[in-house]
């Protein structure tokens, strides 16, 4: 049965002279999964929103959008809010209240519900989603994970049929988000409810869904299950980049049979597809140890006096134009790591070097001239101004002399670009200071995969230039293909320092997935272009009889 | 029996609003002592031999407030001595006494009492006022903290990209009325995404209704009508003049008659009330562990 139905639906924005979606039909049906994909500002967001009454945004809609069979617009209001249930990206800003138990009970008082109906119903959803130990705490003390958890069971409490999510998971770390999506499959599996999904997460949400909807430009350029329409994208490498690694490496070597889409799958592709002869690729290693740029000697901190270490003797050393990656868990001490060495946190215990000069010794504030930069986690906070011309002219930067294209952005207001688009601007902003030392904290949260490739090319070139850059990242597949060193991090320490390939390819967990899906055939291949060109070294085995 | 801090908001907040409002509607001497009296035992009986600071603070105030008073006030027929040509009289310190004793009582009833309303019970009383009221009141909750981090990190963030470039006075002054501005815009531009959040989970689509965490127990409806019961009494006599007293210009009193008696030992209960349910649930305690 059809739950959701769109009709040609074209969508102008109010004071825009071309329109953000054109045409576009597609529909669900009751208790299934699908997921939309599709660059930033392709018009995912807009779709999504059109198909919910309240959050319709100005301007010149044409076609039909169908919720059982009625016109989303005509359907009552209490309908409309219990019903369609809706979760957006940024998990902070979309809980209302202070409380976590009335944050679940806010949609009920809204509708009306009385009191004892709505204990049961926020009793229930506080158990299935075991927020029973948080119930009584303040939001501000939850994790972001916990936040965008608690918006997903603020809104199942209201009894939706079907659930649409605007990137729900791109401001949660790797675990955090793993955790959603399985919750959604959960939800999915377990009471039928049916999901429509926007995400960049592909490797995660891919394999499990029913449908998969491409949108290109405003255009709907797939609509099939995800097999079928991986096939379909191969004319658009924007897209593909951003799908599972075992579709990627099978569309790219021209397939076979089935398009894999899990780990599992492209293993058993490639087991099956191609010979083992060559093993490994020729060596290409360029090191350099130069002199140090960033030195921490047994440095302990912690944030006050009761509390307990979060770094816990660290040592470490950067050397000068490397690329630096900074991986491991949620509370391991990375930022915190990036943080002093920015000097805004002082260890109790250690020294910290900058350029073989201590950081005490850099006096008044000269530490941030060229000498050392960071972009902090929350990119927003980099920007003072109401243009971004304005604010390049603050920092003093030459647009026309930074090694990528922002002209088209200057006239815009820094908050309404896109995460990518953020994070260009305000290392745009940062480079005006030219410093030696540049420290990242997550430079490619929320984005998607071809901005992720677009970040780590500016980075390499930034390198080149002999820059040392040291990111803090949770995102594997970034630091593979960017990093020269990776760093594991763990309670306040380092637990190994290696350069990238033997980093990821002695990790079993802590890896890509395409390494994951080549470890058994072929060693040291960590990224998805080594993996094309050893595949295409050793050649296809002979199609069995 | 439950302890205090675990009944009814709505019965403790007019549990206090009847102590207190006793205390400052009247003058007699006693119900002075009581209070303050009751209002000191009972932050003890909570709080244990901690906050001495708070301790010292409402003592230092209450001396402030008792000399004040004759030095600045000088009816009164009993002269003690002549100050600076002004006269202090026996009068003037005891009504200086006396309204020393009144106010630093019901700041000690008032400490309790914010020790005990969490946010939540605040809610739930503005909530049976008006549902509005108290969801206002639950965002602002949240959004002043929310506001403050947001400035620590945008200002830890400019430090690392050098903002603050020098350490001048004026250039400090001029970036963090920077960082005020965007805050502004930057608390705007959230607006929006919690007033879409908002609405598409139905806020103003119908009548709100209230979640309600807390219940009316069978011991809050006792407590409710010994409240009352003692307050009534109380009332009447203060109401009957019973419990009259004029400091000026001399002291005059009537003598307390049985209704008068009745009041004081009214209020006297009501006071030690907290004090008496605490100490009869530590007590119970102590008594199941002693079977365990």
């Amino acid at each position: 049965m059809e739950i959701l139905h769109v009709e040609d639906l074209s969508f102008t924005y109010s004071l825009c002279s071309s329109p953000a979606l054109k045409n576009v039909s597609f529909s669900v049906r009751k208790g299934e999964f699908c997921v939309l994909c599709g660059a930033t500002g392709s018009g995912k967001s807009t779709l999504l929103r059109l198909l919910k009454k309240e959050l319709i945004p100005n301007g010149e809609i044409s076609g039909k959008a169908l919720f059982n069979g009625k016109p989303t617009a005509e359907i009552s209001d209490i309908d409309s809010a219990s019903k369609i249930g809706f979760v957006m990206q940024r998990p902070e800003q979309q809980i209302v209240t202070d409380k976590v138990w009335h944050e679940l009970a806010f949609g009920l008082e809204n509708l009306g519900v009385p009191a004892s109906e709505a204990a049961r119903r926020v009793a229930e959803m506080a158990s299935y989603f075991g927020i029973g130990e948080w119930y009584d705490k303040d939001v501000s003390e939850l994790s972001g994970g916990q936040k965008q958890m608690l918006n997903l069971a603020a809104i199942l409490v209201m009894k939706p049929e079907i659930l649409i999510l605007d990137e729900p998971t791109a401001q949660l770390d790797p675990i955090a988000a793993s955790d959603f999506i399985a919750t959604l499959r959960k939800l999915n599996h377990d009471l039928g409810l049916t999901i429509l999904i926007a995400e960049h997460r592909l490797e995660e949400t891919v394999p499990i869904c029913d449908k998969l909807l491409v949108i290109e430009k405003g255009v709907l350029i797939a609509d099939a299950p995800p097999e079928a329409a991986i096939s379909e994208l191969k004319a658009h490498p924007e897209i593909l980049c951003g799908m599972p690694a075992a579709s990627k490496l099978y569309t790219e070597l021209d397939g076979g049979s089935s398009c894999p889409l899990t780990v599992r799958q492209g293993r058993e592709f490639i087991a099956a597809a191609f010979k083992n002869d060559i093993r490994e690729l020729p060596d290409t290693d360029n090191t350099l140890s130069g002199d140090t740029a960033l030195e921490f000697k047994g440095v302990f901190f912690r944030y006050s006096k009761n509390s307990q270490d979060v770094l816990k003797g660290l040592d470490l050393k950067i050397n000068q134009g490397e690329l630096f990656c900074i991986l491991g868990g949620n509370g391991s001490g990375k930022t915190t790591t990036l943080n002093a060495a920015a000097g805004l946190i002082k260890p109790y215990c250690g020294s910290i070097k900058v350029f073989d000069k201590k950081l005490k010794d850099y006096r008044n504030r000269s530490l941030y001239r060229d000498c050392l930069a960071m972009l902090p986690q929350d990119v927003q906070t980099v920007f003072l101004r109401n243009t971004v011309r304005e604010e390049l002219e603050d920092s003093g930067t030459d647009v026309s002399a930074l090694p990528y294209d922002i002209t088209h952005l200057l006239d815009k207001h820094p908050y309404d670009l896109s995460g990518g688009e953020q994070q260009l601007v305000a290392l745009a902003k940062v480079l005006a200071a030219s410093p030696k030392l540049l420290l990242l904290d997550e430079p490619t949260k929320g984005m998607d995969a071809a901005a992720k490739l677009k970040i780590s090319s500016i980075l390499r070139d930034l390198r080149d230039n002999g820059v040392t850059i040291v990111v803090v990242t949770h995102d594997v597949e970034f630091a593979a293909e960017c990093a020269d060193r990776c760093a594991m991090f763990f309670g306040g320490q380092v637990v190994s320092v290696e350069k990238s390939k033997r980093f990821f390819s002695e990790n079993n967990f802590y890896t890509t997935a395409v390494n994951r899906i080549t470890r058994d055939f072929y060693s040291d291949i960590v990224t998805h272009d080594d993996a094309v060109k050893i595949c295409r070294m050793n050649g296809r085995k002979e199609a069995l009889p | 029996m439950r302890s205090f801090s675990d009944i009814n908001p709505l019965a403790a907040a007019l549990y206090f609003f009847c102590v207190t409002g006793i205390a400052m509607f009247s003058s007699y001497p006693p119900v002075m002592a009581l209070s303050l009296f009751g209002g000191v035992l009972f932050f003890i009986v909570r709080n244990g031999r901690s906050r001495a600071k708070s301790h010292l603070f409402f003592f230092i105030l209450f001396m402030i407030l008792l000399i004040a008073n004759p030095l600045m006030s000088h009816n009164g027929v009993t002269v003690l001595f002549v100050m600076n040509d002004n006269p202090v009289t026996l009068e003037a310190l005891l009504y200086g006494l006396n309204s020393a004793a009144m106010i630093v009582g019901v700041l000690y009833w008032f400490r309790s009492f914010t020790q005990i309303m969490t946010s939540d019970k605040l809610l739930y009383i503005t909530g049976s006022l008006s549902p509005k009221l108290s969801l206002i009141i639950s965002m602002a909750l949240r959004f002043v903290p929310l506001f403050n981090k947001q400035s620590q990190k945008i200002k830890s963030s400019q430090t690392a990209m050098g903002l603050f470039k020098d350490d001048n006075i004026i250039d400090d002054i001029r970036a963090r009325m920077r960082i005020f501005s965007i805050l502004i815009t930057w608390a705007l531009e959230n607006g929006i995404t919690t007033a879409d959040s908002m609405s598409a989970r139905g806020y103003g689509c119908t009548r709100r209704s209230q979640f309600r965490r807390f219940r009316f127990h069978r011991s809050d409806v006792i407590f409710l009508i010994i409240t009352a019961g003692l307050f009534a009494l109380c009332c009447a006599a203060l109401s009957c003049g019973s419990l009259e007293f004029t400091f000026y210009p001399a002291i005059k009193y009537s003598k307390p008659d049985l209704l008068g008696i009745c009041g004081i030992s009214a209020y006297s209960v009501l006071v030690l009330m907290p004090v008496i349910i605490e100490t009869g649930v530590s007590l119970k305690w102590k008594y199941f562990m002693s079977k365990i």
